[in-house]
């Protein structure tokens, strides 16, 4: 009779354990917790990244934390002087609306930490309203005098234009460079 | 043994890349491009196009102009690579009319000799070039 009054008790115990509410939350809390756990891990970020990197080719991605396009801080800036499009009703590679992009213009390297790549950035002027004042930005990474006027951000690029009045400056990636 | 033997071959092969020049296209992008364009179109009245730069080939005061010009003189490339530009320029770039197939291809000797001699006034050089192949 005690060995069977133990069985039972044994098996009604154990029913109540693997089929009870308790066990129900048990299970919903593991699977609650668990879920938000998975995009932490390693192999789930390596993975996003990876998508991430192929969006964009000749292009550095840009939905990696590269930086504020709006910031005299962001990679492609290291040798822009003047202000910066992308504050100005433009952006980093389009004109604000009323002014014209300078067909001429000086044209420089930049390497983005993201991927440690030198990138080929043209530095085209916006032209023919008056300067714009917002995010003034003065970088000079591998900038020359004037007497190099290939290689310098001193000049007023908007000669180039049809009107020579200075608005804002652009930072449009052309390529990847070769090391020297 | 057999990874440390791959990691070293992999960092020689970085390293003779690192050395190797850049390409000619790239050294037109960072020295060239920014005023006669991408594809050497220039700017009317302002900026020369370069599509029709091999009508300097045929003389040798004509060759001398395009080394001398001060946009290749005074560039800060070796004259071995401002060489191998103005070939690939006159390749790719000249269509009106197009470099020869077979012209005589700069070399670094002939740069390094005529950009030491200093042009005072490319822009009336150029017009007596163009008026006396006229």
């Amino acid at each position: 009779m005690n060995t069977l009054d133990r069985w039972l008790e044994r098996r009604a115990r154990g029913l109540a354990r693997t089929t009870s509410r308790r066990s129900f939350l048990a299970r919903l809390g593991v699977l609650l917790a668990g879920g938000a756990t998975l995009p932490l891990l390693p192999v789930a970020r390596a993975q996003a990244q990876s998508a991430a990197r192929t969006a964009k080719p000749g292009e550095p991605p840009i939905d990696t934390p590269v930086g504020d396009p709006a910031s005299c801080e962001y990679w492609r800036h290291c040798a822009i002087d003047g202000f910066l499009c992308s504050c100005c009703g433009g952006s980093q590679t389009a004109c604000p609306p009323g002014t014209q992009m300078s067909p001429v213009t000086w044209i420089g390297t930049c390497r983005n930490p993201q991927d440690g790549k030198d990138y080929i950035i043209s530095y085209n002027d916006c032209c023919g309203k008056d300067f714009c004042g917002r995010c003034s930005c003065n970088h000079n990474e591998g900038e020359r005098p004037v007497y190099f006027p290939q290689r310098s951000n001193d000049i007023n690029w908007c000669i180039g234009a049809e009107s020579t009045v200075y608005h804002c400056s652009t930072a449009i990636v052309l390529g990847v460079a070769t090391e020297e | 043994m057999l990874g440390a033997a791959r990691a070293l071959l992999a960092v020689s092969a970085l390293a003779a890349s690192a050395h190797a020049a850049p390409p000619p296209a790239q050294d037109y992008v960072l020295e060239c491009r920014g005023c006669h364009g991408a594809r050497g179109d220039g700017a009317p009245g302002k900026v020369p196009a370069l599509a029709q730069s091999a009508r300097f080939l045929p003389t040798r005061r004509g060759r001398s102009y395009l080394v001398r010009v001060p946009g290749v003189a005074g560039s800060q490339l070796s004259s071995a690579r401002i060489a191998t530009l103005l070939n690939w320029m006159l390749r790719e770039l000249a269509t009106d009319p197009p470099a020869p197939r077979a012209f005589a291809p700069f070399t670094e000797a002939e740069v390094t000799r005529e950009r030491a001699k200093t042009l005072l006034d490319p822009i009336a050089e150029r017009a007596a070039i163009v008026a006396a192949n006229r």
